[in-house]
């Protein structure tokens, strides 16, 4: 996968989040417009939204306890 | 019900799995999954048109008639990456009058075929009424009870747990829902068997180099599909995640079946 040269402006359906839950805990997720990402507090997981499609895979989250100052 | 599992083929042993003929860690095969897919995306569908002699176009068409997608649906394809089957399906409901109101969502674990589908869908002047959104069938990312059908074409065969992606299928369908497989099935004519042997182990491969410069890719294809279980076996494993009246149809004389069962 790769993530260079993402524009991450793509519009994104509200509605399509909003029914968008954690692939791990099943739980809700909040969405950071301005990161382009979708929190899982419960995982403690962001899901990153490339290019206007959501990645809601495990692997390709980025883990918020050791990493809130990345990027 | 587990010996169901085990009349096709030993189970590899505990965090193993087979990705085609190999064994390996079962957390690995995911990656490898996605690297035969990601380096075949941009010619994919191409290559099925080759490989298939178009006749993958006649099997999504049946799997379309035979789930009469309504406009009221909500339909989730899984590993529907190119769109392939949303846009037979979204081109289906169109036919009939009315708004589509139920939605198809199209999900795949590979980013690389969701960008070429969406692209395509674009191009053919859809903007609403399906949406994309990279998903692991064995851990998708919906609540419970929430899709009228689940469709699955070409791709069951590539997850690491097949009776994890089965569970969650079953998970997201609402009661009453409708679940759907096409995959590559076991011939049943005695006649066509070596030929179809034959033409998968050594012309498939070759196609699939020449055409998209991968054939190691092609060749992992052809060994998922000869380790796929077959008809019954499928049907079986179906039974045992909870989902009812299991039927199947043979297609192109068994090279491909179609699983129906519905969630009561």
């Amino acid at each position: 996968m790769t993530d260079s040269n993402d524009s991450n402006t793509s519009p994104i359906d509200p509605k399509l989040l909003e029914i968008l839950v954690c692939p791990l805990t099943k739980g809700p997720l909040s969405y950071d417009r301005k990161a382009q990402e979708l929190i899982s507090s419960k995982a403690q997981l962001a899901f990153p939204i490339r290019d206007g499609i959501p990645i809601m895979l495990v692997d390709e989250a980025r883990p918020l306890s050791d990493s809130s100052d990345n990027e | 019900m587990v010996s169901r599992f085990s009349s096709f083929e030993p189970e590899p042993r505990a965090g193993w799995t087979r990705f085609g003929e190999r064994l390996v860690p079962s957390q690995e095969k995911i990656g490898l999954v996605r690297n035969v897919f990601d380096s075949v995306a941009p010619r994919y569908d191409l290559m099925n048109d080759l490989m298939s002699l178009g006749i993958h176009r006649l099997w999504k068409d049946r799997l379309v008639s035979w789930l009469q997608p309504r406009q009221t649906m909500r339909i989730l394809d899984v590993a529907g990456g190119t769109g392939d089957v949303a846009l037979r399906m979204y081109g289906r409901r169109k036919e009939l009058s009315g708004d589509q109101v139920g939605g198809i969502t199209v999900c795949d674990v590979n980013i690389e075929m969701l960008e070429i589908g969406r692209d395509r869908a674009l191009n053919s002047g859809i903007v609403e009424g399906i949406e994309w959104v990279c998903s692991d069938a064995e851990s998708l990312c919906w609540p419970d009870d929430t899709f009228d059908a689940y469709t699955i074409a070409f791709g069951i065969r590539n997850v690491t747990n097949m009776k994890l992606a089965l569970s969650e299928a079953k998970r997201v369908l609402k009661p009453g829902g409708r679940f759907m497989c096409l995959e590559f099935s076991k011939p049943i004519i005695p006649a066509i068997v070596p030929l179809y042997n034959a033409y998968s182990e050594h012309v498939l491969p070759r196609m699939g180099e020449c055409v998209t410069a991968h054939g190691d890719a092609y060749r992992y294809l052809v060994e998922s599909i000869r380790r796929f279980p077959d008809q019954e076996v499928l049907a079986g494993m179906l039974c045992d995640v909870g989902l009812e009246r299991v039927r199947y149809r043979n297609l192109s004389g068994g090279i491909a079946a179609l699983h129906s069962a519905w969630c009561l």
